[in-house]
C-alpha cells in the first residue's frame, strides 16, 4: 500500500516535470512574445527593461530553471496580463467562479443522472427507460458549446424567459441571497448535460449487470423484500462503475469549461486560458497547465484508492497485466 | 452440436458478410449510416451543391435571414456571404481535419501501441511513459496552446489536433498486442516456427483491426468536435474557409437577432456527430464476433 503510494507520487511528480519541460518549450518554440510591437508600441530600451523585469533577456534554460525554481515554493510569477497582482492570486480568484459553476454542475449532473439511470433500469425497456437511454445518446454526443447556444435560442432569445449568462452572483437576478441566481441556470444545465447522460447512462447499466448476478438472485431466494435486495446487495455494487465516472468527470467539472464560460462570458479559469493564450502570457498558461496535470493526476489516484475502498475484493498495487 | 441440415443448404457465410448482416438489422446503425452517407456525399461533392462559393461576399446584403432574398435559402452570415453554400463547404472543412487526424493517429498509434504491448519490457516502459505523460495533458487546452503559438490554418489545426489523437489509438494497440500474443494460435504459429513479421501481420493484426475500425469511427467525431471547439474559440481555421465551429462561434455575438446564424451550424454540427456515433456503436456490435445472430 505505502510502496504503491510513493510509486504513484513518483510518477505524478515526473508527469508534471515533464508537462512543464513540454510547455515551456512549445511557448518559446517560436519568435514572438508578449512585448512585442503588434501589442502596443514601446520604444526599444523600455521593453528592454521590461524583458530584464520578468526575466525574459536571458537563454529559455535559464528561465525555465528560475521559473521551476520559484515554482516549487508555490511562487508561480506575476502575470503579464494584470502586473498588480501575482498568478497565484489571479488563478485563486477566477477558479473560484469556475468552481461554483463546477460544483452545483456536479450537483445537479450527479442528482439527476443516478436519479434517471435507476428509474431506467427499474422500468427496464418501458417508454422511460427508452427515453432515458435516448436522451443520454444525445447528451453524450452533442458538444456543450451546441447545447448552451440552443439553450440560449430558446431561453433566452425565442422566450426571454433567463438572461443569456453573465455569472454576476450579486445582483436583481438572484433570488435567495446571492446563493440561487437565474443567470446561473443555463450555463449549468448546458454544463450538466453530458456529464448527466454518462452517469444515467452507466447508473443504467451497472444496476442492470447486478441485477442479473446470482447472489441477487440468492438474496430473492431467501425471501428479502425489494428494497432489501436493492439497497443491500444492487446499488453497493453498482457504485463500482460509478467511481470511474466520478473519477474521469470531476477533474473535468473543476476545471471548468473553456466553452461553457466563453458563451456566457463567466470570468473563469477557462476564459481567462484562452485570454492568456492569445497574450502570451508565460506564467499564466504554465501555471493553469501544472494545475489541471496535477489535478488529474491526484483524481486518478483518489479514483484508484475508492476502488479499493468499495471492492475489498480490489487490491491496490496488484500488478495487472 | 450435431448438424441435421444436409450439408449442401448450410451457406458459409464470411466474417464481414456476418458484420454487414448484423449492422444492417440495427435500425439506429442505419439512420446513422445514412447520416454519414450524406455528410460525404455534401463534403466530397461541395463545389457542386453550393449555389455561391463559399468566398463570396455581398457586403450589400449581410445578416440576411432565411429566404428574405430569394438567392439565399438559408440567409447570409454577417459578412453577407450566402449561409448555405457556408455550410455545405464547412462539411469539407470537418470531413477533411478529421481524415487527416485520424491518419497521423493510425500513423503514430499503431506502430507505437504495437510495439509496446508486443515486446514488452524496455520498449513498452518507455512508451507507456510517453503515453502517461501525454494524458496528463488536457488535450484541448494542448491543441489551443499549440495552434497559438503556430501560424493558424488548417494544418496548423491539424498538427493540433495529432499530437494527442495518436494516444487512445496506440493504448488500444498495446492492450490487443498483450492479449492477442498469449493466444492459442499464435502459441501455435510460433510452434511451427513462423517468423516475428508473419506473426504480427498474418495472426495478430487481423484481429486486432476490429476494435481498430471502431475506434476510428468514434475518432472521426471526437476530430470533428476538436476542429469545431477550436474554431469557435477562435483558434481554428483561418477565414475565408468555411467551417461550422467558427460559424457557430461568430454568431454568439449575434444570437439575440439573428438566431439562424446560430441555429444552422449548430444542428449540422449535432447531426454529423449524432451520424457518427450511431454508425460506430452499430459497427462495435456489428464486427463483435462473440454477439449472437
Amino acid at each position: 500500500m505505502l510502496r504503491f503510494l510513493i510509486e504513484r507520487l513518483l510518477s505524478l511528480i515526473f508527469v508534471l516535470f515533464a508537462v512543464s519541460i513540454i510547455v515551456f518549450s512549445i511557448m518559446h518554440a517560436v519568435p514572438g512574445g508578449p512585448f512585442d510591437e503588434d501589442k502596443g508600441r514601446l520604444p526599444p530600451a523600455a521593453k528592454a527593461n521590461i524583458m530584464k523585469k520578468y526575466g525574459l533577456d536571458k537563454p529559455i534554460y535559464v528561465q525555465y530553471f528560475n521559473y521551476m525554481k520559484n515554482a516549487v515554493r508555490f511562487d508561480f510569477g506575476i502575470p503579464y496580463q494584470q502586473p498588480t497582482t501575482t498568478v497565484a492570486a489571479l488563478i485563486k480568484k477566477t477558479w473560484f467562479i469556475t468552481m461554483q459553476v463546477g460544483v452545483l454542475t456536479i450537483i445537479l449532473a450527479f442528482g439527476l443522472g443516478i436519479t434517471l439511470g435507476i428509474l431506467a433500469a427499474r422500468y427496464q425497456n418501458s417508454w422511460i427507460d427508452n427515453v432515458v437511454t435516448f436522451g443520454s445518446t444525445l447528451g453524450v454526443t452533442v458538444p456543450n458549446f451546441v447545447v448552451a447556444l440552443w439553450l440560449i435560442l430558446f431561453f433566452t432569445v425565442a422566450r426571454q424567459w433567463l438572461p443569456m449568462g453573465g455569472w454576476s452572483g450579486n445582483n436583481s437576478t438572484c433570488l435567495i441571497g446571492n446563493y440561487f441566481c437565474s443567470d446561473w441556470i443555463l450555463p449549468v444545465f448546458a454544463y450538466a448535460i453530458a456529464p448527466m447522460a454518462v452517469i444515467a447512462r452507466y447508473t443504467r447499466s451497472s444496476i442492470i449487470d447486478v441485477k442479473r448476478a446470482d447472489y441477487v438472485r440468492t438474496a430473492r431466494a431467501k425471501g428479502l423484500s425489494d428494497t432489501v435486495v436493492m439497497n443491500k446487495h444492487v446499488f453497493r455494487n453498482a457504485q463500482i462503475p460509478m467511481v470511474t465516472v466520478l473519477g474521469t468527470e470531476i477533474p473535468n467539472l473543476i476545471t471548468g469549461s473553456i466553452f461553457i464560460e466563453s458563451v456566457f462570458r463567466i470570468n473563469g479559469l477557462g476564459k481567462y486560458f484562452v485570454s492568456s493564450v492569445l497574450n502570451r502570457d508565460y506564467p499564466m498558461i504554465m501555471a493553469m497547465f501544472l494545475l489541471i496535470a496535477f489535478l488529474w493526476g491526484v483524481t486518478y489516484l483518489l479514483t484508484d484508492l475508492a476502488y479499493a475502498w468499495i471492492d475489498p475484493r480490489i487490491k491496490v498495487g496488484a500488478k495487472s497485466a | 452440436m450435431t448438424t441435421t441440415l444436409p450439408a449442401e443448404k448450410v451457406k458459409a457465410r464470411s466474417f464481414l458478410q456476418d458484420a454487414t448482416r448484423r449492422f444492417f438489422r440495427n435500425r439506429l446503425a442505419i439512420v446513422g449510416f445514412s447520416i454519414v452517407a450524406i455528410f460525404l456525399l455534401i463534403a466530397i461533392f461541395a463545389p457542386l451543391l453550393a449555389p455561391f462559393p463559399y468566398d463570396k461576399a455581398y457586403f450589400d446584403r449581410a445578416r440576411l435571414f432565411p429566404l428574405q432574398h430569394p438567392e439565399h435559402l438559408l440567409g447570409t452570415d454577417d459578412l453577407g456571404r450566402d449561409y448555405l453554400s457556408r455550410l455545405i463547404f464547412g462539411a469539407r472543412t470537418s470531413l477533411m481535419v478529421a481524415f487527416f487526424v485520424q491518419a497521423i493517429a493510425l500513423l503514430i498509434g499503431v506502430p507505437l501501441g504495437s510495439l509496446a504491448g508486443y515486446f514488452g519490457g524496455r520498449i513498452d516502459f518507455v512508451i507507456t511513459r510517453i503515453i502517461d505523460v501525454m494524458t496528463a495533458f488536457p488535450s484541448l487546452l494542448f491543441a489551443i496552446l499549440v495552434s497559438s503559438v503556430m501560424s493558424g490554418g488548417f494544418f496548423t489545426v491539424v498538427v493540433a489536433l495529432s499530437i494527442t489523437s495518436w494516444i487512445g489509438i496506440a493504448r488500444l494497440m498495446r492492450a490487443q498486442m498483450l492479449s492477442l500474443r498469449e493466444q492459442e494460435y499464435v502459441n501455435a504459429a510460433r510452434a511451427l516456427g513462423a517468423s516475428q513479421w508473419r506473426i504480427i501481420t498474418q495472426h495478430i493484426m487481423p484481429n486486432a483491426i476490429s476494435p481498430l475500425i471502431v475506434a476510428v469511427t468514434f475518432g472521426i467525431p471526437a476530430t470533428i468536435f476538436a476542429e469545431a471547439g477550436l474554431s469557435f474559440l477562435g483558434f481554428g481555421v483561418n477565414d475565408p474557409i468555411a467551417s461550422w465551429g467558427k460559424m457557430v462561434g461568430v454568431s454568439s455575438a449575434y444570437v439575440r437577432v439573428y438566431w439562424h446564424m446560430a441555429l444552422f451550424p449548430t444542428l449540422a454540427i449535432a447531426l454529423t456527430m449524432l451520424g457518427f456515433s450511431f454508425m460506430g456503436d452499430g459497427l462495435r456490435d456489428a464486427l463483435d464476433p462473440k454477439q449472437d445472430m
